[in-house]
C-alpha cells in the first residue's frame, strides 16, 4: 500500500505549529582562503599512542577483503533449494478496527502456496518492554505500516500481486498525529490505556528557586523530526525448518539473542527449537535492533514445508521499519551576569508512535544527557513517550542523546548571543570537568570535554573566524 | 514487474508498425530510467516493451550544412563525450551533466527525456534558446516541428501512442551561440530541478540580437519567456536590463507549491536564474 | 527468452522471463550476487555494474536489453593473480564498514579511473554521484580511490 505525499501532508495538518519560533541573526561563517580542508588529513600522534602501542595503530577490518571482493553474504545474497518469497500486506488506515479479513482469492491464485493472518499467531505479542506490539495486526491496526495478512508464493511478483486480492474490511477510527495533542489522551491509541506510556523525573536541588535568583532566564521550545534509517540494505529474512521440529531463521537482524527470544515468545516454541543465523548486516543504526517479518516467514515455512524469503521494499522500510522519535523539547534556563547556568528546568515529550519498541532507552537517555555536559546544581528534567497513530518509533544511533543536544547547544547560542559573549567561552564556563556530577549525580572521570572543546577551536581556526 | 513481452525492431518502420498493432497495450522503451521505474510500481496493462533505443534512424550525432543532428537515442553521457557537441552547444552538454548520475546519463536518452516531458526536463530550455526542432516518425512518415509544438501539457507530447521521436536538429545559426544553461535542485546531484532555465543572445555592435529565454518547471510544459525576450532585443545589456527582463519573466511562468518548494521561491529562483543565464550569455559574447 | 551475454570474460546465458531485469538475472540465475538490491529505482548504486564499458543501473536495466554486451561486475575486478589495485586501496584503507555500497563503489570507481586515472576530489565526487553510502561517509572512500589511481598510474607508467 504506497503511501502518499498527499496522506503525509493530511497527518501534518494536526500539527501545532510554535508561532513564536524566530531564529536567532546568525554571522555567516566563512572557510579562510589559506586554509582549505585537505585530503587526507593528517593529525599530530596523540600522547596515548606513545603509552599504549595498540591505540592509534591502524587495524584491518576482517570483513575488508570480502567486501572488496564482492563475496560478503547478505541475507538477500543466501538462496536456498526450493525457496519461495512472502510479501506481507500493510494496513490502509492510520488508525481502523479489522472487521474481517480474506485471503481466500489470495489462496486461490496459482502459485500461491500459503497465506497467513495475525490469528494464527500463537502469542500474537512482542517487544522489548512492553509487549504492545503484534506481529500480524489482527483486531486494529495502529498506524500505515501495520501489517495484516501475509503471503507465501513462488516468485515474489505472485505474491506481491497476491496481496492485491486479500480482501480487508476496516472500521476506520479518528487517529491521532501530533505528540501534545496525544498527551491530552482524547484518542487513545492503546486503550484503555494512556497515551503516555513510560515518563522519567530527574530533579536535582530546587530549579524554581535558581530561576527566581537568575540574572537572565531563558526560554524556548525546540523541535526534531522524524528521521528514517535507510540502511542500504533492507530488512530481510529466510526461515526454513528441518525434520526435528526445529526451526533456523536467517536474518538481518542485529540482536539475534533478544530477536529468538521474541520468536520463541510468538510462537509459542522452546528457545532450543530455534536458530538464528546473523551475517553481515550491511547499515543497521539501530534499526534492525527487533524483529519484524521473522516469526511469519517460520510459520509460513511450516505451512509450506518450503524455506521462505521475505526481504523488504524500499517503501517498506520508510513505512514500517523503526524511525528515530520526534522530540519536542522546552527548555528553561537561568543564568547569572557571568553566563553561568544556575537551573535548567526541560520538558521533554517524545513521539512515541504506534507501538513501544526501544522507547525506554530512549527515553532514559534522552532524559539524563538532556541538560548538556554542563555542571547545573539546579535541575528538573520531566520527560514523557506518548502513543501516536504513525511509524513505530524505536532506537537510532544516539538513543535520544541527538535530539537533546540540538536543543541544549541552540540554547547555550541564544544566551551567548543575548549576553554578548562568544559561544566557546560560554560553553567553556560551565562545561564539565573532572569530577563533575552527572544530572543523576554520578561522578564523572575523564572528563575532557574543555580541552575537546579547546583543542578542536584551535586546529579549526575558531579565533580567526570570529574576527 | 508484471509479465510483458519484449522485442527489438531493427528499424523505425518496423518500431512504428509494432506499437501501432498493440495501441495502449505496448510502450517503447528508451533508456528505461523513467519507464521501467513506473513498470515497477504502476504496471498498467502493458503487454509488449519495444526497445527502439539501438535502432540506427534513432542514433548519431552528426554536422551537416544545415546544422547539428542529435538522435533521439543518443544518451546523456554521449552528449557529454562528443567533440562537436561540446564545441557547438556546450549548453545542452551542461544540461546533460546535471542529469541525474553517471549511471543514469549512461542509459538515459535525450528522446527519452523529451518523450517523459515532465515541466522540470533537464534537456529542454537548452533545446529551446538554440530554436531546435524535432522529427517525428509515424504511420504516415517523418514530420518535422519547432520543439516547442512537442510539448503539449505534464508528461504529454503530441505523440500518438505509435509514433517516435527520432532525433532533435539545431539550426546552424544557433550553432556555437552564446548560451548559459542553470538548473536549481535540493543537491548537486541526483535532483529533480526545482527551477531549470537557459538564456542565449547573440551581440552585434553592442546591442542584444536574438535574444532567447527558455524556463522549465515552472509551466505545465517547458516554455519560453516571450516577453522577457522583446524587451531585450536590440539593447545595451546593461545589469539594470537584465534584471529587468528577470521581472518580466518571473511574471510569464505559472510554479506551483509542492513539498520541494513555493511558488514564491520558485518565482525567485526564476529571477535569480534568468539574470544569471543572461548575465553569463553576455559575458561569452563579450569576449568574441 | 533465453538472454546470453559476456559477463566477466565468460560467456553465460539464462532463460528469464522478459520482464527479468539484468540485476536479477544475474543475482539468481548466474549466481552472481555481488550487485544488490538497494532500492530498486536507480537512485542509490549497489546494482551498478558496467556495461560495454558504461557503468549503469543494472536494476533499470532489462536483461533482454544486455543480450550480446560485455558486462563487467565486481566478481570480474581480481584474477586469478591479484586483486584490483582498487580492492587492495579499500582494504588497506578500511574504506567500507557495512559493505554494501561496496561493489557498486568499487565499479563506479573502476569505470572513473579507466578513463581518468588521476581525477581531482570534485571528479571523484561527480563520478561516484549515484552511489550512496550510510556508513562511512565517503572520506575514506574517496581516499582509496586517490590511493588506487596513483598505483594505477604508476604501475602503467
Amino acid at each position: 500500500m504506497a503511501t502518499t505525499v498527499k496522506d503525509v501532508k493530511k497527518g501534518a495538518k494536526n500539527l501545532t505549529t510554535d508561532k513564536d519560533l524566530t531564529a536567532p541573526a546568525v554571522k555567516p561563517l566563512t572557510l579562510p582562503k589559506d586554509n582549505p580542508v585537505i585530503y587526507p588529513l593528517t593529525l599530530p600522534e596523540s600522547e596515548a599512542r606513545r603509552q599504549t602501542p595498540a591505540v592509534g595503530q591502524r587495524a584491518s577490518r576482517p570483513d575488508g577483503r570480502l567486501h572488496g571482493l564482492g563475496q560478503t553474504k547478505y541475507i538477500d545474497d543466501l538462496t536456498f533449494p526450493h525457496m519461495i518469497f512472502a510479501k506481507v500486506l500493510r494496513s490502509e488506515h492510520a488508525h481502523a478496527r479489522i472487521i474481517s479479513i480474506d485471503t481466500s482469492e489470495a489462496e486461490a491464485m496459482p502459485g500461491v502456496l500459503a497465506t497467513l493472518t495475525g490469528k494464527e499467531i500463537p502469542v500474537n505479542s512482542f517487544g522489548p518492554t512492553l509487549q504492545d506490539q503484534p506481529v500480524l495486526a489482527d483486531s486494529v491496526v495502529r498506524h500505515r505500516g501495520d501489517g495484516v495478512a501475509a503471503v507465501a508464493a513462488v516468485t515474489e511478483q505472485i505474491a506481491a500481486d497476491a496481496l492485491e486480492k486479500i480482501k480487508v474490511e476496516y472500521e476506520v477510527l479518528p487517529a491521532v498525529f501530533d505528540s501534545l495533542e496525544a498527551l491530552k489522551d482524547e484518542i487513545k491509541v492503546h486503550p484503555p490505556h494512556s497515551n503516555i506510556y513510560t515518563s522519567k523525573v530527574i530533579k536535582k536541588g530546587d530549579v524554581e528557586k535558581a530561576l527566581a535568583a537568575s540574572d537572565h532566564v531563558f526560554h524556548r521550545q525546540f523541535r526534531t523530526q522524524m528521521v528514517e534509517h535507510v540502511p542500504l540494505e533492507p530488512h530481510s529474512s529466510v526461515a526454513l525448518w528441518d525434520g526435528n521440529g526445529r526451526v533456523t531463521i536467517y536474518t538481518s537482524l542485529g540482536r539475534i539473542t533478544l530477536g529468538r527470544e521474541d520468536v520463541a515468545r510468538t510462537l509459542g516454541m522452546a528457545q532450543s527449537k530455534i536458530r538464528l543465523v546473523g551475517t553481515i548486516v550491511g547499515g543497521n543504526f539501530g534499526g534492525k535492533n527487533e524483529i519484524t517479518n521473522e516469526p511469519i516467514l517460520a510459520l509460513l515455512s511450516k505451512k509450506t514445508g518450503r524455506p521462505v524469503k521475505c526481504t523488504f521494499t524500499r517503501g517498506d522500510e520508510f513505512i514500517s521499519s523503526t524511525i528515530r522519535h520526534p522530540f519536542i523539547m522546552d527548555y528553561t534556563s537561568g543564568v547569572n551576569k557571568e553566563g553561568k547556568i544556575l537551573a535548567r528546568k526541560i520538558r521533554l515529550v517524545l513521539d512515541g508512535g504506534a507501538y513501544c519498541s526501544w522507547t525506554g532507552t530512549t527515553i532514559g537517555k534522552g532524559s539524563i544527557l538532556a541538560p548538556g555536559p554542563y555542571n547545573i546544581d539546579n535541575l528538573l528534567v520531566e520527560a514523557y513517550a506518548v502513543y501516536t497513530n504513525k511509524t513505530t518509533t524505536g532506537a537510532m544511533r544516539g538513543f535520544g542523546a541527538p535530539q537533546v543536544c540540538f536543543a541544549y547547544e541552540s540554547q547555550m547560542d541564544d544566551i551567548a548571543e543575548k549576553l554578548g559573549m562568544d559561544p566557546l567561552e560560554i560553553r567553556l564556563r560551565n562545561a564539565f570537568s573532572e569530577g563533575s556530577s552527572s544530572p543523576t549525580s554520578q561522578v564523572l572521570q575523564s572528563v575532557a570535554v574543555r580541552e575537546s572543546l579547546i583543542q578542536a577551536s584551535e586546529r579549526f581556526g575558531w579565533k580567526e573566524w570570529t574576527q | 514487474m508484471r509479465p510483458f513481452e519484449y522485442a527489438a525492431p531493427a528499424s523505425a518502420k518496423e518500431a512504428v508498425a509494432l506499437l501501432a498493432e498493440y495501441g495502449d497495450r505496448a510502450r517503447p522503451l528508451a533508456g528505461g530510467t523513467d519507464l521501467i521505474v513506473d513498470l515497477k510500481h504502476a504496471p498498467g496493462k502493458l503487454a509488449m516493451l519495444v526497445d527502439v533505443a539501438s535502432i540506427p534512424e534513432f542514433r548519431g550525432i552528426e554536422l551537416t550544412d544545415e546544422g547539428l543532428r542529435i538522435g533521439s537515442m543518443v544518451t546523456f553521457g554521449e552528449i557529454m563525450a562528443s567533440p562537436v557537441c561540446n564545441e557547438l552547444t556546450p549548453e545542452i552538454v551542461s544540461a546533460s551533466h546535471t542529469v541525474g548520475a553517471v549511471q543514469t546519463r549512461n542509459l538515459g536518452t535525450i528522446g527519452g527525456n523529451l518523450v517523459t516531458c515532465v515541466p522540470s526536463a533537464d534537456s529542454a530550455p537548452s533545446l529551446l534558446v538554440l530554436d531546435a526542432e524535432v522529427t517525428v516518425a509515424g504511420s504516415d512518415g517523418n514530420r518535422r516541428m519547432p520543439i516547442m509544438e512537442f510539448f503539449v501539457g505534464p508528461r504529454k507530447t503530441c505523440l500518438q501512442p505509435h509514433e517516435l521521436l527520432v532525433e532533435i536538429f539545431i539550426p546552424k545559426a544557433s550553432l556555437g551561440k552564446p548560451s548559459s544553461f542553470r538548473k536549481f535542485g535540493l543537491r548537486k546531484g541526483q535532483a529533480l530541478a526545482l527551477v531549470n532555465g537557459a538564456g542565449a543572445l547573440y551581440l552585434e555592435d553592442g546591442k542584444i540580437t536574438q535574444p532567447r529565454i527558455g524556463l522549465g518547471a515552472v509551466a505545465p510544459t517547458p516554455i519560453r519567456a516571450p516577453k522577457a525576450e522583446a524587451h531585450l532585443e536590440g539593447k545595451t545589456p546593461t545589469d539594470e536590463l537584465l534584471n529587468e527582463a528577470a521581472d518580466i519573466a518571473v511574471t510569464e511562468c505559472k510554479p506551483i507549491s509542492d513539498f520541494r518548494a513555493s511558488a514564491a521561491y520558485r518565482r525567485q529562483l526564476v529571477h535569480t536564474l534568468t539574470y544569471r543565464v543572461l548575465k553569463r550569455s553576455v559575458q561569452i559574447a563579450s569576449q568574441r | 527468452m533465453l538472454v546470453q551475454l559476456k559477463v566477466n570474460g565468460e560467456l553465460r546465458s539464462a532463460d528469464v522471463p522478459p520482464e527479468t531485469t539484468l540485476l536479477k538475472m544475474l543475482r539468481e540465475h548466474l549466481g552472481l550476487t555481488g550487485a544488490k538490491l538497494g532500492c530498486d529505482v536507480g537512485d542509490c548504486g549497489t546494482c551498478t555494474v558496467i556495461v560495454d564499458g558504461q557503468s549503469v543501473n543494472s536494476c533499470l536495466m532489462l536483461a533482454a536489453k544486455a543480450s550480446g554486451r560485455d558486462i563487467t561486475t565486481i566478481e570480474g575486478l581480481a584474477n586469478s593473480a591479484d586483486l584490483h589495485p582498487l580492492q587492495k586501496s579499500f582494504e588497506e584503507l578500511g574504506a567500507l564498514q557495512c559493505g554494501f555500497c561496496g561493489p557498486g563503489m568499487l565499479i563506479s570507481a573502476k569505470n572513473l579511473l579507466d578513463k581518468n586515472p588521476e581525477p581531482t576530489v570534485p571528479e571523484i565526487r561527480d563520478a561516484l554521484s549515484g552511489n550512496l553510502c550510510r556508513c562511512t561517509g565517503y572520506t575514506k572512500i574517496i581516499e582509496a580511490i586517490q590511493d588506487a589511481g596513483r598505483a594505477m598510474s604508476s604501475a602503467g607508467a
